[in-house]
């Protein structure tokens, strides 16, 4: 038994590809005269990112350059990844502080839970992304690497708005 | 139904209780807690704080439930509006001056003030006025007073008056600007002080050996037994990544009732020695187990062992030196350190007993010797066994005079230079087992920690060299080691691992030879 196969007839003018191409052309011409740019120059550009941004820590400091962090045991607790390492200790004064604060930055989920949790607004995400290292342990951050860096840092909510009405 | 026996309802719940018991007490029996701060079960009774304060139908007033005895036909209401409300008022007071430094306060997480406040209180203060600010203050001894954090129940007064029969502490002045005074040139150095630590609701009273070293959520807890004297007060043991970090007393009426003294409670310390023996040795090699264990069988063949047994081992290691030393034919000998007896004058048959030892009433009743010079008697035809006793005031030469050494110890002793064979064991709170108070009261402790290297828990080391004797032990775990002894020796049988649960059963007959 022979196979029919039920040819369709169509126009000439729907199935030409000349009306596609000349069609493809006449974007890439517009392109040409008139360049929308879409393309960053990175690293000499760089976009804007979000306020609410997440990106590695930063521990902002008190003004005698100390890190507001009170070692209360907050983030650790809250921290779903189990990436932040915090020993408690005593200072000359009796008031408490962080002996050892530690993040590994490659068990971070980036969540945010550790800056929303803490009472002393001390741990905050950094609004950043540029965080290449020549080594893996150098993404283990320390108390002294999370008080020194400077990058801005997010805004887990709008200040104007902190109950997020 | 007997004359004293009173019939009410709490929240809905059928409550018989005898008359004179307080509301309080009564709803707990039906698994209702009302909220209080002032009221402990070990305390005089105060009325202070308000927190208890519940709605009684037919009654005017809200009610202290702690204060309030029950009454026939009562209807008591927890949770009805107005409790809430009065409550929700009581803690917005307690909360004008409170700092509100949870986040540095050491009684976070374990705090009542915290509790109730999440349950019951306001989500926000109202209060706008700058708050009232005092000095922490040393009280002396462990004990560290936070005064803005105080709510003035009255616990520690009351405990150090009327339980420790040692009035130092008071209250100071009136209104807000009360506070916890104490005695001038006292302090709370007084053995059984640092309890005022556990009967602060809050983080006034603190500990300062405690301060800032870890958070109650932090901790992993388990039942035990404290091993500093033979009272065997009942303890919860708490640890921080595998760091014995406080001991704190758990409540055993029949024993310590709520409390622990101070010396214990600083007993922890050495649980935590990085000194430990961890691997076993024969011929001083690090070997396997089995080797050991055969030079061991090896080194006893033929001899007669001298055992010297620390007195604070449990009873199932007890149990199986007694078997060992009926094997080998030699004689056991423990000492005791002693020390000053300090009793809670407020407390039955609470105290820091002269024996500074868990266990001597067991040794007493496998029949072992008590003696200050555990190697009287020792030669060269003696092969001598050391099962975790530190040998205080040994010297080295004494020990030499054996014939062989065999240890068997969580560290070495100092006065052994030379050990044939060395076996590493658990501590106390590395294994579980029972230990027997001076009433004669066998108590269990649960495994909290882990033994260090290739260390094995007492019982199951002795066991096995049992084994390696020729003799049949085959003591898998705590619990077939202790039926094991509870057949062998009729001072304990009948019990076993789920009658004696955790609070302990008393070994028949033994308060009348009980040593004080």
């Amino acid at each position: 038994m022979t196979i029919r196969v039920k040819v369709v007839d169509r126009p000439v003018g729907e199935v030409s590809y000349v009306r596609a191409t000349v069609k493809g052309l006449a974007l890439t011409l517009k392109h040409l005269i008139d360049p929308h740019k879409v393309t960053v120059q990175y690293p000499d550009e760089k976009w804007d990112i979000s306020p609410r941004w997440r990106g590695t820590h930063r521990m902002l400091t008190t003004e005698d350059g100390t890190a507001k962090c009170v070692a209360c045991g907050l983030c650790p607790t809250v921290c779903p990844a189990n990436c932040i390492k915090l020993v408690p200790g005593e200072d000359e004064e009796g008031n408490r502080y962080p002996l050892v604060f530690e993040i590994d930055e490659f068990r971070c989920i980036f969540c945010g839970y550790c800056q929303e949790v803490c009472p002393e607004e001390a741990i905050h995400m950094g609004r950043h992304y540029e965080n290449a290292e020549y080594s893996r342990d150098r993404f283990v951050y320390d108390l002294a690497r999370l008080t020194s860096q400077t990058h801005p840092v997010s805004e887990l909510w709008d200040p104007a708005d902190r109950k997020g009405e | 139904m007997a004359d004293n026996t009173v019939n009410l309802t709490i929240e809905g719940r059928a409550v018989s209780v005898p008359a004179g018991t307080s509301i309080l007490e009564a709803a707990k029996t039906v698994g209702v807690l009302i909220p209080h701060y002032c009221y402990h079960s070990g305390l005089p009774v105060a009325g202070v704080c308000r927190m208890c304060l519940v709605e009684v139908e037919k009654s005017p007033k809200l009610a202290p439930a702690c204060a309030t005895t029950v009454g026939e036909g009562q209807v008591v209401h927890v949770y009805s509006a107005k409790a809430l409300e009065a409550r929700k008022g009581v803690l917005e007071f307690l909360l004008i001056n409170h700092p509100l430094d949870c986040p540095i306060c050491d009684q976070s997480g374990e705090c009542e003030l915290q509790d109730y406040t999440f349950q019951e209180g306001r989500a926000d203060s109202r209060y706008r006025e700058p708050k009232r600010f005092n000095p922490m203050e040393d009280f002396g001894g462990d004990v560290l007073y936070v005064q803005n954090r105080c709510i003035l129940c009255t616990r520690c007064v009351r405990f150090m008056d009327d339980v420790h029969h040692a009035p130092v502490l008071n209250v100071t002045e009136r209104g807000d600007r009360a506070f916890i005074g104490k005695a001038p040139d006292a302090d709370l150095t007084q053995p059984w002080a640092a309890n005022v630590v556990d009967l602060c609701p809050v983080g006034a009273l603190v500990s300062k050996d405690f301060l800032n070293k870890a958070r109650a959520w932090e901790l992993d807890r388990t039942a035990s037994v404290c091993t500093g004297c033979s009272q065997g007060c009942n303890i919860t043991v708490e640890m921080r990544d595998n760091v014995v970090v406080r001991f704190k007393p758990r409540a055993n009426e029949h024993v310590n009732h709520f409390y622990m003294c101070d010396e214990g409670r600083a007993n922890y310390r050495w649980l935590n020695r990085p000194d430990r023996l961890e691997v076993p040795m024969a011929d001083g090699r690090p070997v396997d187990w089995e080797v050991a264990l055969a030079a061991t069988a090896a080194l006893l063949k033929g001899k007669k062992a001298h055992i010297v047994a620390n007195a604070s081992l449990s009873n199932e290691a007890m149990h199986l030196i007694k078997r060992i030393a009926g094997k080998t034919g030699g004689a056991v000998t423990y000492a005791v350190n002693t020390g000053i007896e300090a009793a809670l004058p407020g407390a039955t048959d609470l105290a820091v007993r002269a024996d500074r030892a868990a266990n001597a009433t067991a040794a007493e009743l496998f029949g072992f010797t008590r003696t200050s010079d555990v190697l009287s008697g020792l030669s060269a035809q003696h092969v001598l066994i050391i099962v975790d006793d530190a040998l205080d005031g040994i010297s080295a030469d004494a020990v030499a005079k054996a014939g062989a050494v065999i240890v068997i110890a969580t560290a070495m002793p100092t006065a052994v230079a030379r050990a044939n064979v060395v076996l590493p064991i658990a501590n106390v709170v590395e294994e579980e087992g029972t230990l027997t108070n001076l009433r004669g009261r066998v108590q269990r402790f649960l495994q909290s920690k882990q033994a260090p290297g290739l260390a094995r828990p007492s019982w199951f080391v002795l066991a096995d060299l049992l084994q390696s004797l020729g003799e049949v032990a085959p003591h898998l775990t705590a619990r077939a080691a202790f039926d094991a002894l509870a057949k062998a020796e009729p001072a304990f049988a009948g019990m076993n691992y789920d009658t004696l649960a955790l609070s302990g059963q008393t070994v028949p007959g033994a308060l009348a030879g009980a040593r004080a």
